[in-house]
């Protein structure tokens, strides 16, 4: 089996080599130039300069300037673009030894067609592309942007969701693009790094700290150049198995030729987490206010002497980033060189994270024809967690309790009350490090215009150790506890890819591609739980008396395939794009070696037309993609086996693991896109606007088998048929365009409609504890469970079972993108969102309001009391929903009446930023101070502690908000500085 | 330049047909799981059997806690979600999904497990020690399910009567004899008469309950095992009243029961105050018949034959051996002899709470309760569902059942 992996890969390696053939290098000349702003005059840094079907180009600098070497003589091409400006082109005739001036202006457009975008086969114009594509230019963005690459893309890219999980620093959020169309294989995108796919979910998470990390985050975004991104499997066909989700593309930064410049970036601040729960709570849930005397709803009185003198847990956490970097170039040579540190500190004590690391972006031209580009990062992080979630340590979870909780203390100053010590969950340790490696190497061969040629090797190597740790003496682990786990996730890519470019006919041209991509995936996972220290100290696992290793995980998943592609062109304003795309994937079962993945799409300029009215409208191009992607089941999914136990006090045994089904393939979804980019004004403002329709078929639906036949374990079968519909708007352009003032604004609108259409007569149990199914007929996933049917009357409650509570995600977003220019030195912008249409299931105010510790019941709970006491009248203003939801009676009381709606406004960002005048200090060429803010303001009726937490980080779709730490604002002053 | 071009595309074609013709490796590597058919060799029958034995613990302490709270053993004292309705005794098909499971996963492991070993081990089965291991452990796993589940569901089929798994329970305790016999091993012996006894009582066989019940060595104990070794072979019950505080003694019967062996419980301080369950708000009275997630739980004992053969004796009104059937068994535990009642309905309380206080949060109290509902000598089900109903993620997956 080794000898046939190793013929493959050389084969493939000796074939893909071939191309390279020597080329001879040629006595050369020099091109420079400035590139400014059309309308302002000012120059613009980081226009990408290039001579096109080479591999030669650079980035204007902070001045507008560029410098190109080594160019062949005789007459060039330059061309150059920015995202948001219309392409410029122009000859240049290049004179060996001599040096060719070529400047630009370049005038801002909403709508630029012939703007590079990389697809699955490379480099192509947005002209040619049938599908939508989000291009987010974070090199142009003051400071790099805090919230990381997760919290650029909820912000920037319509129809993208992300939720936060946790206000918790290192907590890693979920991705969502266009909804869901998987029940049981994760929706989230892939995401590939300089063309190097890295692992897109989140870590593991552990019994204390409930949240993972995602490794995305760990890109420093100061080193992002752009992210573009594709939703939908009609656009990600290309791309394989496993991209039904989205397509997240990540560009790094790359060096320029020219003396180095230096770019530094210096931010402090600090997070602070404002009111804890509902408004009306003048204690914030015990959390904002801790010292003294405080009650419950039935009169109890306690006390925490633990908490801080401030009289509040919380804090204000600070924050420091610091990045620099490097660029520069000489020759046939050009780098990028960054490093970064940062440090954040929670809104709690003991919560962190911190990160550091640098990236070596390099790139060669070994040859006339050739580039070849080396591009490196490595992370490390270290996260320190306060016990969160549904944990019995968790700070929420005991705090919020009030005398309901787990610590008891004896140092109050009144005997009378009851005495609390949650200063306790401090001394618990629980920390993740982590360690992110991530190398790729690309080299491009492109003879002529004619033919180019893509080949990359790419690993990223992510590692995670996780620890929780109560120490000997915790109260309630008297002997102390860790659990320990080591996970490490490799992932190979190896990528190739053609394209030969011929013309037809003066009218008619093609672009043929070919392409095989190759990615071996392994994940290794070991749990080892170290319980009964013999006394104080920093333990390890051999310090334990009682040691188990709870799960050990080794797996290795293999993906191949390869397609085919041809966009026919006709007079450069009709494109005919048809690829099939057919993949292997080791987890298949029987008769599914290889699973063929189909797509056709058209674009069409029709402002290109003369009789097309240019004076309304300056730019418009239809579009349309029909496409099919697919997700493979897991490793061994097709098998019946069993597992490994131990029994009789420590005997091997067997146990039934999973049930199996030799029949097992991928679900394929088929999308339908349509849609048309419109630029009006001048083209100053820019509409995009996409309608899909998704079909699932073979839906992989985790099918419960009864019981009865010995098998616990759900199986995945292809049972299932899904929908999900929608539409994406975004309305952009600039508004006002003066010489002192400019004013741009994006409005970004998109809906999403999924439903389980057919799940061959099951109902899918996602989480019965967060009463999460999928049922037919209903968005997935959804909450069912009992509903009070007359919730404002005032009468005893009328209760059904087994109804439908509401879906989880939300079905529309609003996004407001807006930002003004003064004088070309003050801007000031603000983003913000409004998410509507999905339900979130508040947990912690069903605990709390069942133990008397719900702000929010007191009132109810008290008229309760008296009813029981024998005031008839008492519950007369009493609604029925009040009264089950404040129920403190078992069998009343249930999670399924804290089910609410999750509606909300956000305003996720206000930045200010100052370009300096003049500044020349320590030989800086320009420096720019921002003041920014984060997370200011949620407008919302949910009544839970912020309504995009969800502790349930082990379950793919189900959402529950229980004891998870609230996001919390941020305030941020940066200088940017370049030398 | 064309030659370039060529060249190029006859490697990307090669490296395509090299894909497509001899296939990359795409092999999967997930050491761990075993594949169905590797069981299939005599030298997998040992661990086969400590399956039955390590999935018959689990559905024992999964299932001894729901009944510790349908039957009134404990009260509700956390924060689980099922937990509230076990006690209220309103529990319904979505919250006795674990018991059905595991219990479903018992018996099925047993009984094809034994089906499995006979076609590997052939004739060999027949004289091999494992076999009464194997079928004892499927005579309890029926018995568990029989004295817990309203109705029966035997591998994917339709619903049938309860007594099916007495009926199966008797014929696995009565194979396990058999083996045990011919083998002469007195513990399998001793427990298959336990089992067996047990069973016939709940079929209504008294005489053949009493036949096996009297065989039984009053110190004898069989037990299911538990465990620190790993998590899973922990006593969970344990774990969630001395690890975690989730059911409660207070405010039962046995709150008032004090120095009894049989019924032993604690109380449970932080600092000077007595400590509350996990809901904050329930005094906190623990169990410590298992203070360890290594208890063992009782399957079968001499202690419940005596009690069994007391019961038959109250059933014929023969007051004077029901008298010295309890006082043997309370001597047992070095417990005080009691008087005879004066007369039968005064000693059927002396009954329940003997056989109460033995089986105490063994998963048997809710059939006890059940069968004497019946008979009209208890009525602490009335108005309470009395048996676990077939669990909904059966009632759904199984195609017999709609």
């Amino acid at each position: 089996m080794k000898y046939r992996r190793a013929s493959c890969m050389i084969a493939l390696l000796a074939a893909l080599a071939t191309p390279f053939v020597a080329a001879g290098q040629e006595t050369t000349g020099t091109v420079r130039g400035q590139v400014k702003d059309s309308a302002t005059a000012q120059p613009l840094s980081g226009v990408q300069v290039s001579i096109p079907a080479t591999s030669q180009g650079t980035l204007t600098d902070a001045r507008g300037m560029f410098l190109l070497t080594g160019i062949s003589p005789g007459s060039v091409t330059l061309d150059v673009q920015m995202i948001g400006y219309e392409t410029g082109t122009r000859k240049v005739a290049v004179t060996a030894g001599q040096t060719a001036v070529a400047d630009f202006t370049l005038a801002q457009r909403a709508v630029v067609l012939n703007q590079l975008v990389v697809t699955a086969t490379g480099q192509q114009q947005e002209r040619q592309l049938g599908n939508s594509v989000s291009t987010i230019d974070v090199a142009k963005m003051s400071v790099p942007p805090p919230k990381g690459v997760q919290g650029l893309l909820s912000e920037q890219v319509p129809g993208a969701y992300v939720m936060a999980n946790s206000g918790a620093p290192g907590a890693g959020g979920i991705i969502r693009l266009r909804g869901i169309n998987s029940v049981s294989q994760g929706n989230g995108p892939i995401i590939y790094v300089d063309g190097v796919r890295i692992y897109s979910g989140l870590t593991p998470t552990m019994p204390l700290n409930r949240q993972g990390e995602l490794g995305l985050n760990d890109i420093d975004p100061a080193d992002i150049a752009s992210i573009q991104v594709v939703r939908g499997p009609a656009a990600t066909t290309l791309y394989g198995t496993q991209a039904s989700g989205g397509v997240i593309q990540i560009f790094t930064k790359h060096g320029t030729t020219g003396a180095p410049l230096w770019s530094a970036d210096l931010s402090t601040g600090f997070n602070n987490q404002g009111h804890i729960g509902p408004s009306a709570d003048p204690t914030g849930m015990f959390v904002n206010k801790c010292s003294g005397i405080m009650t419950t709803s039935d009169g109890t009185q306690f006390e925490d002497p633990s908490c801080p003198s401030s009289g509040s847990w919380l804090r204000n956490g600070l924050i420091g980033k610091y990045d620099l970097s490097v660029r520069g170039g000489q020759g046939q040579m050009s780098y990028y060189l960054s490093g970064f540190y940062n440090n954040t500190d929670g809104t709690l004590q003991n919560s962190s994270t911190q990160g550091k690391g640098f990236r070596a972006n390099f790139g060669f031209r070994p040859l006339d024809k050739v580039s070849l580009n080396l591009n490196t990062s490595y992370t490390r992080r270290n996260t320190s967690w306060v016990p969160d979630g549904d944990s019995a340590e968790g700070f929420l979870l005991n705090v919020t309790r009030g005398p309901k909780n787990s610590f008891k203390g004896t140092d109050c100053t009144d005997s009378g009350v009851k005495c609390l010590d949650n200063a306790a969950i401090f001394t618990t340790q629980n920390t993740t490090k982590a360690d992110h490696f991530i190398t790729g190497v690309t080299v491009s061969y492109s003879p002529g215009t004619w033919l180019t040629n893509r080949l990359t090797f790419g690993f990223d190597y992510d590692e995670v150790v996780n620890q929780n740790l109560m120490p000997f003496g915790f109260s309630t682990h008297p002997t102390g506890v860790m659990y320990w786990n080591n996970w490490v996730h490799k992932l190979l890519t190896v990528d190739y890819v053609s394209t030969l470019n011929n013309n037809l006919s003066s009218s008619f041209s093609s672009a043929f591609s070919v392409g095989g991509q190759f990615y071996d995936d392994r994940v290794e996972s070991l749990d080892v739980t170290a319980q009964d220290f013999a006394g104080p100290g920093q333990p390890t696992i051999v310090s334990a008396a009682t040691r188990e290793v709870t799960g050990d995980e080794r797996e290795r998943v293999v993906n191949a395939g390869f397609f085919v592609q041809e966009v026919l062109g006709w007079k450069d304003r009709a494109f005919l794009t048809g690829g099939l795309r057919v993949d292997g994937n080791s987890a298949f079962g029987k008769g599914f070696g290889l699973q063929p993945y189909p797509k056709v799409s058209a674009s069409y300029i029709l402002s290109d037309h003369s009789f097309w009215p240019k004076s309304l409208i300056q730019t418009f191009k239809l579009r349309a993609a029909i496409g099919e992607s697919g997700k493979a089941p897991g490793a061994f999914d097709a098998e019946r086996t069993w597992n490994p136990i131990a029994g009789n006090d420590g005997q091997p045994g067997f146990t039934p693991a999973q049930i199996g089904d030799a029949n097992l393939g991928p679900e394929r979804t088929w999308e339908y896109e349509t849609g048309f980019e419109a630029g009006a004004l001048h083209n100053r403002l820019g509409v995009d606007f996409t309608a899909f329709q998704q079909r699932t078929s073979d839906a992989l639906i985790q099918v419960t088998a009864p019981p009865s036949d010995g098998f616990l374990n759900t199986q995945l079968e292809n049972v299932g048929k899904l929908r999900n519909a929608g539409i994406e708007v975004s309305v952009h352009g600039t508004l006002i365009q003066r010489a002192n003032l400019q004013w741009n604004a994006r409005v970004d609108y998109s809906s999403n409609h999924d439903k389980a259409v057919d799940l061959g007569g099951q109902v899918i149990t996602v989480r019965s504890t967060a009463r999460t199914y999928v049922e037919q007929g209903y968005p997935i996933p959804s909450y069912f469970g009992k509903k009070v049917m007359n919730p404002n009357a005032y009468a005893d409650p009328i209760i059904k079972d087994n109804q439908f509570l509401g879906g989880e995600y939300p079905t529309q977003i609003i996004a407001l993108n807006t930002s003004v220019q003064l004088f070309n030195r003050l801007t000031a912008s603000a983003t913000g969102a409004w998410e509507l249409g999905a339900y979130l299931m508040n947990a912690v105010g069903y605990q709390n309001a069942r133990k008397g510790t719900w702000y929010g019941c007191y009132a109810v709970q008290a008229k309760m009391r008296a009813y029981a006491a024998g005031d008839a009248s008492a519950l007369n203003d009493v609604t029925a929903l009040q009264r089950v939801k404040c129920s403190q009676t078992s069998g009343v009381y249930d999670y399924d009446f804290w089910i609410e709606p999750d509606n909300y406004f956000r305003l996720h960002d206000v930045t200010l930023t100052y370009q300096l005048p003049q500044f020349r200090f320590f030989g800086a060429r320009s420096a720019s101070l921002t003041l920014s803010g984060q997370n200011l303001l949620t407008v919302t009726k949910y009544d839970g502690t912020d309504p995009q937490v969800s502790d349930l980080r082990d379950s793919s779709m189900a959402r529950r908000d229980y004891y998870v730490f609230p996001e919390p604002r941020t305030f941020l002053l940066s200088l940017h500085v370049s030398f | 330049m064309k030659k370039t071009y060529m060249t190029g595309f006859a490697g990307v074609v090669l490296a395509g047909l090299v894909i497509l013709v001899t296939g990359c490796d795409l092999s999967v590597t997930n050491p761990g799981p075993i594949a169905d058919a590797a069981l299939n060799t005599p030298s997998a029958m040992p661990a086969l059997v400590v399956g039955m034995s390590a999935d018959l613990s689990v559905a024992v302490t999964q299932t001894a806690e729901a009944v510790a709270l349908m039957s009134g053993e404990m009260v509700e004292a956390g924060n689980y979600a099922d937990q509230q309705y076990w006690y209220a005794g309103t529990f319904g098909p979505d919250e006795v999904i674990t018991q059905w499971d595991d219990m479903q996963q018992a018996r099925w492991v047993a009984e094809h497990g034994i089906l499995r070993m006979q076609k590997v081990m052939g004739s060999d089965f027949d004289t091999d020690a494992l076999a009464p291991q194997a079928y004892l452990w499927a005579g309890y796993s029926n018995r568990l399910l029989g004295e817990n589940v309203c109705q029966a569901v035997i591998d994917g089929g339709p619903a049938l009567s309860d007594s099916v798994y007495f009926q199966r329970a008797d014929s696995d305790f009565t194979q396990a004899l058999t083996y045990a016999q011919a083998q002469g091993d007195t513990t399998l012996m001793n427990a298959a008469l336990a089992g067996r006894a047990s069973v016939l009582l709940s079929l209504g066989d008294w005489s053949g309950a009493v036949a096996d019940a009297q065989q039984v060595p009053a110190d004898f104990v069989y037990d299911a095992i538990f465990s620190t070794n790993t998590e899973r072979e922990n006593n969970d019950l344990a774990y969630n009243t001395v690890s975690r505080r989730e059911y409660s003694v207070w405010g039962t019967q046995w709150a008032n029961v004090f120095n009894d062996p049989r019924v032993p419980w604690d109380t449970v301080y932080a600092g000077s105050q007595v400590q509350n369950g996990q809901d904050g708000h329930t005094p906190y009275l623990r169990q410590m018949k298992y203070p360890s997630l290594a208890s063992n739980m009782p399957l079968s004992s001499g202690a419940e034959m005596l009690l069994i053969r007391a019961e038959a004796a109250l059933r014929n009104s023969d007051l004077a051996s029901f008298t010295t059937l309890v006082n043997d068994e309370r001597a047992v535990y070095g417990m005080a002899p009691i008087s005879q009642p004066a007369n039968v309905a005064s000693a059927w309380p002396t009954l329940e709470f003997e056989r109460g206080a033995v089986l105490w949060l063994e998963a048997r109290r809710l059939w006890d309760l059940r069968r004497w509902g019946a008979q009209g000598v208890n009525n602490f089900l009335q108005g309470r569902n009395s048996c676990i109903p077939i669990a909904s993620d059966e009632a759904l997956s199984n195609p017999n059942l709609h």
